[in-house]
């Protein structure tokens, strides 16, 4: 599904040059829960922007679902961000001033998708508990609750990825438990799902945890099952 | 995404900054009625003047003195004094011109009017029999003076309606009363209906004398000069004929074989119209271009404010394509922000210059204003397309921008 080959990012400050990536190897699979760790300005975020099409790789491959990203043009990425991948970010990312439900709705918008939008972002936001919140904007919710919005955004064209930069990253340890859980949920419905974490017991969710150091990775561990099952719901 | 899911998504960006957006409205608002408004007062003043132009008579051609001149109506009238009675009188002859009812003399000059404790001060007119009919007025008590009247010198006036107001304020009876026309008295033998006012100029307030007699007693006994004959056409069809047919008399009158060397001018009542609504013409022009600047004003506000939008929503941009959103979408997004701006002010603005226009006039007496379509759909389509120019260079900004170069913006 996922398969970087030698990607290199290199920074450019004006004369100096910032090498966050440099040779990156990774191959992930569909349905796998990979977690991405290491320490700070290892590159992890940098890795995850190349994943998420947000950004370019300087040197080397990506390869996402058999399509190599360098040939896609400006509109054709637009549509991998849009269909392909889910992105959660830490900073939650939402508009300001706008409602939530219209928040959740508004991938669908530039999807081109208007039979029942409200009904399906009304739903999405029910699915991340948050159903009674829909008209509230951002500035109103808390940050678990603003990032189970955000998270409701990035899975309502479906994608079969979801990409998470430190999404507890700002959160108490309750509403980290819940978005976790949260993620657990979503893998075992088949979706892919990679994300970035400083805290051990967050990375003891996935089944993989790859450790970034330099902008090299280190070490690629499996753990044979998630260690912590969530038990019941999430709410 | 559609034009309308645009507009939708245009909408919450405008709706989201309320005072931003209802500020640089204003700014479109502002222009647009500027242009409105001002171009109202100048079309109105070109209509006063072309009124009172029209108001002159009808079929009419006035015989200036003078030689042309490819200026034309500028050289100053009446300097020279080349037209004479006798002048009238050969255009009176039907062998002369046959296309002409009836031609007088004209000649102005100020009057001193009293009438017991009533002083009034207006504009004099000699004449002769003929007036009421080439000058359309009608006589509304007593009678014009008649042609013997003019051959005697007779000391008669015929007052203006407004004249005869303003002497006889009690309502008396003005026919038969003598009346004093500087120092000079005459007897008061007809009142003219009103024929109301004109642009500026109130049509009914002079007197009229025989002309032979404004000569006489009047202007000094100096002159005998004729400033204008006016002539009446027998009809429409026939104006171009009478024209042909008054110069040709008048260079016979006045021994000229080259038509080029007349010391007259014959002119119809469609060319002092052009000379007039050229020079009224340009007042628009300028009062127009005054307006156009405000509204280019108006247009770099919407600039101004895009590009600050721009900037600042530049995380917002940031959010947008990262969830999916092409260059196109946002492009779309902030040109409909930026056009709509400027169309609702310019349609807001239409309203406030015509609500303008329909006031100023009863704010300032003797002027008029006339809103004229093609100035609205001017102005309506000029906002548009500020919106749009101005537009485009930030919208263009904000489509370029790298997802996550736009999302680490601060
Ligand atoms: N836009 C940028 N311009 C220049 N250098 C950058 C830029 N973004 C990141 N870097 C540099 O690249 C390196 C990797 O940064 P990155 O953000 O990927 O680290 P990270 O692993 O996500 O760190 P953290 O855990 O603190 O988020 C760092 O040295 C950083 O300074
Ligand atoms: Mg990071």
């Amino acid at each position: 599904m996922i398969t970087l080959e030698g990607v290199t990012k290199v920074y450019r400050m004006g004369k100096v040059e910032v090498p966050a990536l440099r040779g990156v190897d990774l191959h992930v699979d569909e349905g796998e829960f990979v977690a991405i760790i290491g320490a700070s300005g290892s590159g992890k975020s940098t890795l995850m922007n190349i994943l998420g099409c947000l950004d370019v790789p300087t040197g080397g491959r990506y390869v996402l679902q058999g399509i190599d990203v360098a040939e896609l043009d400006d509109n054709q990425l637009a549509l991998v961000r849009n269909r392909l991948v889910g992105f959660v970010f830490q900073s939650f990312n939402l508009i300001p001033r706008v409602s939530a439900v219209h928040n959740v709705e508004m991938p669908l918008i530039y999807s081109g998708i208007r039979r029942d939008r409200r009904a399906r972002a009304l739903a999405a936001l029910e699915a991340v508990g948050l159903g009674d919140r829909a008209e509230h904007q951002p500035s109103e919710l808390s940050g678990g609750q603003q990032q189970r919005v955000a998270i409701a955004r990035a899975l309502i064209t479906d994608p079969a990825i979801l990409l998470a930069d430190e999404p507890t990253g700002n959160l108490d340890t309750e509403s980290s438990r819940d978005i976790m859980r949260l993620f657990v949920e979503l893998n075992r419905e088949g979706r892919t799902v990679i994300l970035i974490t400083h805290e051990p017991d967050i990375a003891a969710y996935a089944q993989r945890v790859v450790r970034l150091r330099d902008g090299l990775i280190v070490a690629d561990e499996r753990s044979p099952a998630a260690a912590h099952v969530p038990e019941g719901g999430w709410r | 995404m559609s034009v309308l899911e645009a507009l939708r998504v245009a909408w919450s960006g405008l709706a989201a900054n309320r005072l931003r957006s209802g500020l640089t409205m204003l700014g479109i608002l502002i222009g647009v009625g500027a242009v409105i408004l001002l171009v109202a007062v100048g079309n109105g003043a070109s209509a006063a003047v072309q009124q009172q132009i029209q108001a002159l008579g009808s079929n009419l051609i006035v015989v200036f003195p003078g030689s042309a001149t490819s200026g034309g109506v500028q050289q100053g009238f009446g300097s020279a004094s080349t037209l004479t009675m006798a002048d009238v009188q050969a255009l009176q002859n039907r062998q002369n011109a046959p296309d002409v009812a009836a031609a007088i003399p004209n000649t102005q000059g100020r009057a001193q009017v009293t009438y017991a404790s009533q002083n009034w001060a207006t504009s004099l007119t000699g004449t002769t029999q003929d007036f009421p009919s080439v000058r359309n007025y009608q006589v509304a008590e007593g009678q014009f003076f008649s042609a013997n009247q003019v051959a005697a010198d007779a000391k008669v006036v015929v007052l203006g309606a407004t004249v005869a107001q303003n002497l006889f304020p009690g309502g008396q009876d003005p026919i038969g009363q003598s009346v004093f026309i500087n120092r000079q008295a005459f007897q008061v033998i007809g009142v003219l209906a009103p024929k109301g006012t004109s642009g500026f100029t109130n049509q009914d307030d002079f007197v009229a004398v025989p002309i032979t007699s404004a000569w006489a007693y009047l202007l000094g006994g100096r002159n005998t000069n004729v400033q204008q004959i006016y002539v009446e056409a027998r009809s429409q069809q026939a104006m171009q004929a009478a024209q042909s047919e008054v110069t040709d008399t008048l260079l016979q009158t006045h021994h000229i074989s080259d038509p080029s060397q007349a010391d007259f001018q014959v002119l119809n009542q469609a060319d002092i119209l052009n000379t007039a609504s050229q020079a009224t013409q340009i007042l628009t022009i300028l009062l127009g271009a005054i307006a156009a600047i405000s509204l280019v004003v108006g247009g770099i506000g919407i600039m101004n404010i895009m590009l600050v939008t721009v900037t600042e929503r530049t995380r917002e941009i940031g959010i947008r394509k990262a969830i999916g959103a092409r260059r196109s979408d946002v492009l779309l997004q902030f040109l409909i922000e930026s056009m709509f701006l400027s169309a609702v002010g310019g349609v807001l603005g239409i309203v406030v210059g015509a609500l303008g226009a329909a006031i100023l006039p009863h704010l300032i007496t003797g002027l008029t204003t006339v809103v004229s379509l093609p100035s609205v759909l001017l102005a309506f389509g000029v906002s548009v397309g500020i919106g749009l120019f101005f537009g485009i260079y930030p919208a263009n900004r904000a489509a370029r921008l790298n997802p996550i170069e736009a999302l680490r913006y601060e």
